[in-house]
């Protein structure tokens, strides 16, 4: 097999057949197709062009050579686990992503790519028994939000990367995302999209809203008519802002005090139901009129529906990012770097971003796409300008007794616990 | 081979119970075990998870916390299981007596909404009922409906979900009931005089239709003594008009099989469900399989899910025994085999 950082060689049938099976239904199947010229601009430790072995070559080829620089020669193959539209498309071709057939074309390999995520809790549990166990999962790099990366990372189920073949990675990263509490030194995980939670409202029917009050006031004009987010770190995250409590520092009083406002919330029937993307329907349908919301999911309503807003409430919003991470084990450890580190060139970010329309952990992405996008490059729900930034929280790092404790005293709350 | 087949007669009783022992014993019998286990564990999924039978606690403390999630539950069920029934059987008895050459169609139309996966057709409903649907126009356009009165997000969304998406679970056993029933013997009975049993119809119509309607308006704190009122009133006219004494004497004791098991296939799995729950209902509507799959993923506590799971189960082995008991097992395989 690859040179890649495979200490238990025996598992890598077993590998495949995890990943084979995974894949199965949704797998996006890019084939390395040679033609398009790959974006140079900053790329990392190229490979010699001699030693790029095509991707049928490669398994015979790539073999030798556990002497050789980590990255110096790509594998074969990667697998990456990733959310659902959370990636470029080519316009007339909804399985062809560009920017990874770049990385395809240029390295050589392949990228089985599959947006098999839609819950961190239930990928978690896809995962959890081999990590668990010591084994591989099966996948090279996974996408996981902030509070399941600092699990995971707390766990040791991490690899650590090696940020010395990621100079675009160290160059790009946007300062906002470094010096977290659950990767301090910032070489366990690297964001892929962020997105920020703030107030969505209908201005029609209750008015501008700037203040997280109106999600605990009982207005006749939107009693019963508010969705709050069933993901725990948001809801209580915006409810502790409103106290004007610290997110970034949680504790088991501050949970306390959020939760005993949110149900007083529920109690006086302001409250409709805890959602998770199901509330930018329920906006759009009329059924709520103020929702905790996302700002990804916004640029989607904005679009459909011009007459709704989002803010960042004055005294703060939820930031949160979806971080790419190489769990322990994995095959590909090389060129997992590699291609986590391909997506922070200005350029390469700057394609994505204009597809997925969340916020972009590159510096850079924003100049490119002045020229080449403007309507994205000007969006604040995309690019937020400097004034919103500085009012985002990331909800901080919690121990696993701590985190327990802070979704069962939610679980009362939304009534499942 | 059929030489060896007489000789030894245990071969083909053996051969075609294997495939569903094994699958029982490997698909059933085994998670069940582990279920039972890992409900007497301690611990957590980072410091890893011990067994001891002191954990029993577990129990005690989910019981403690959950019992009137599971009386909601119960309810819930119970209240979609009654409302299968009587939306099911007058369709099934229809179906059955009058259907002439449309039988095999309307059957067809009672199990089309299966070409639909589950999941979407509960989606749909939060189109239906949703503030602004035509539903909701309608129903504010009556006298006495507040303007702030919705559907989506109540206990009648929830209720009527489960109702909806186990109806047929309940039409086509008690159609396969009724459908048995010789016509002869009811033929016989009104020869004995059992003729329109105007009075008696009404009396029972009045009992149901007022009993079901006050318990709908306990549950939902309506005015429970009008909803009561106007249940039974409803109750008598259609008893008044459709109850004969051949049926109360004759069809109905015939087809209680079919509404036993109509309404063990609707009750166990509504008591469980939490899809329902979880897209129609509200924070006060969670059923106990919200909280269970909560415990399971969002708080990773798989001692308590496991502890609540196996009470779920053996309540319900209760519940159907003691069902069993009322409405007589004897009878039901005695009348199973005449069919």
């Amino acid at each position: 097999m690859t040179r890649d950082d495979s200490t238990t060689p025996a598992l890598i049938s077993r590998r495949r057949v995890l990943a084979g099976g995974a894949l199965a239904g949704v797998a996006a199947f890019l084939a390395a197709c040679g033609g398009t010229k790959p974006l140079a601009t900053a790329a990392p430790t190229d490979a010699p062009a001699t030693s790029a072995p095509t991707a049928a070559a490669a398994s015979a080829s790539a073999a030798p050579t556990a002497t050789a620089a980590p990255a110096a020669t790509p594998s074969a193959e990667l697998n990456w686990a990733n959310w659902t539209y959370y990636m470029d498309v080519d316009p007339n071709d909804t399985n062809k992503h560009p920017t990874l057939d770049k990385f395809t074309a240029k390295y050589g390999t392949k990228v089985n790519y599959s947006e098999i995520i839609d819950d961190n809790e239930t990928f978690f549990g896809t995962i959890q028994p081999a990590l668990q166990g010591g084994a591989d999962t099966g996948w090279d790099i996974i996408t996981m939000t902030d509070w399941m990366a600092a699990k995971l990372i707390r766990l040791g189920w991490v690899e650590q990367l090696n940020t010395a073949n990621m100079p675009n990675f160290t160059a790009n990263l946007i300062d906002t995302y470094k010096g977290v509490n659950w990767d301090p030194a910032g070489d366990h995980h690297a964001p892929w999209q962020s997105g920020m939670t703030g107030l969505g409202f209908d201005p029609a029917k209750t008015g501008q809203l700037d203040s997280l009050t109106s999600l605990f006031t009982a207005d006749p004009r939107w009693i019963g008519k508010v969705d709050f987010l069933s993901e725990m770190r948001d809801a209580v995250g915006l409810t502790m802002l409103k106290l004007g409590l610290d997110p970034a520092n949680p504790t088991r009083a501050t949970c306390d005090q959020a939760v005993a406002e949110l149900m007083k919330a529920k109690t006086a029937k302001i409250i409709r139901a805890f959602k998770g993307n199901a509330y930018a329907e329920d906006l759009k349908s009329g059924n709520v009129v103020l929702v905790m919301a996302w700002s990804g999911d916004m640029v989607q309503v904005l679009t459909d529906k011009p007459g709704m807003k989002f803010v960042v409430a004055k005294e703060g919003g939820m930031l949160w990012t979806d971080n790419n991470m190489i769990p322990k084990g994995a095959v590909h450890k090389g060129t997992a770097e590699m291609l986590i580190d391909w997506y922070y060139q200005p350029a390469i970010a700057a394609e994505v971003e204009a597809y997925v329309n969340y916020i972009c952990p590159c510096k850079g992405a924003a100049e490119v796409l002045k020229a080449t996008n403007p309507d994205v490059a000007n969006n604040p729900l995309i690019f937020p300008p400097a004034d919103i930034l500085a009012r985002l929280h990331i909800f901080g790092g919690l121990s696993e007794a701590d985190e327990t404790y802070f979704n069962q005293q939610f679980a009362t709350v939304t009534g499942k616990g | 081979m059929g030489t060896l087949l007489k000789r030894h007669r245990w071969i083909a009783p053996v051969a075609l119970l294997t495939p569903g022992v094994l699958w029982l014993l490997v698909f059933y019998l085994y998670p069940a075990i582990q279920m039972l286990l890992s409900s007497f564990w301690s611990g957590s999924l980072e410091t890893g998870f011990t067994f001891s039978f002191d954990n029993y606690t577990n129990y005690t403390k989910a019981l403690a916390s959950y019992a009137p999630i599971y009386g909601r539950s119960i309810m819930y069920a119970g209240a979609a299981t009654v409302l299968t029934f009587l939306i099911a059987y007058p369709l099934a008895y229809t179906i059955a007596f009058r259907g002439g050459r449309f039988k095999n169609l309307l059957l067809f139309l009672i199990v089309a909404p299966f070409f639909t996966s589950f999941l979407l057709r509960t989606m749909s409903w939060t189109i239906l009922l949703s503030d602004d649907s035509p539903i909701l126009r309608v129903i504010h356009m009556l006298p006495g409906v507040t303007p702030d009165f919705r559907l989506l997000q109540t206990p009648i969304a929830v209720i009527s979900g489960i109702t909806y998406a186990f109806l047929p679970f309940m039409t086509l056993p008690v159609y396969v009931a009724v459908e048995k029933i010789d016509f002869r013997l009811v033929e016989a009975a009104r020869d004995l005089y059992a003729g329109p049993w105007r009075p008696g119809g009404a009396i029972v119509g009045f009992i149901v239709g007022g009993g079901l309607a006050s318990v709908l308006g306990i549950a939902f704190q309506w005015d429970f003594v009008i909803t009561g009122i106007a249940g039974a009133v409803t109750g008598a006219a259609i008893g008044w008009f459709f109850i004969s004494e051949s049926f109360v004497r004759v069809t109905f004791p015939l087809s209680v099989p079919g509404v036993f098991a109509g309404s063990l296939l609707t009750f166990i799995p509504a008591i469980g469900d939490y899809v329902n729950a979880e897209i129609l209902g509200n924070p006060d509507t969670t059923m106990i399989g919200n909280v269970i799959q909560n415990k399971f993923l969002t708080q990773n506590d798989y001692p308590a899910a496991s502890a609540l799971s196996f009470m779920l189960m053996a309540g319900v082995l209760v519940v159907v025994a003691i069902y069993a008991r009322i409405l007589g097992t004897e009878e039901l395989s005695a009348s199973a085999g005449r069919m």
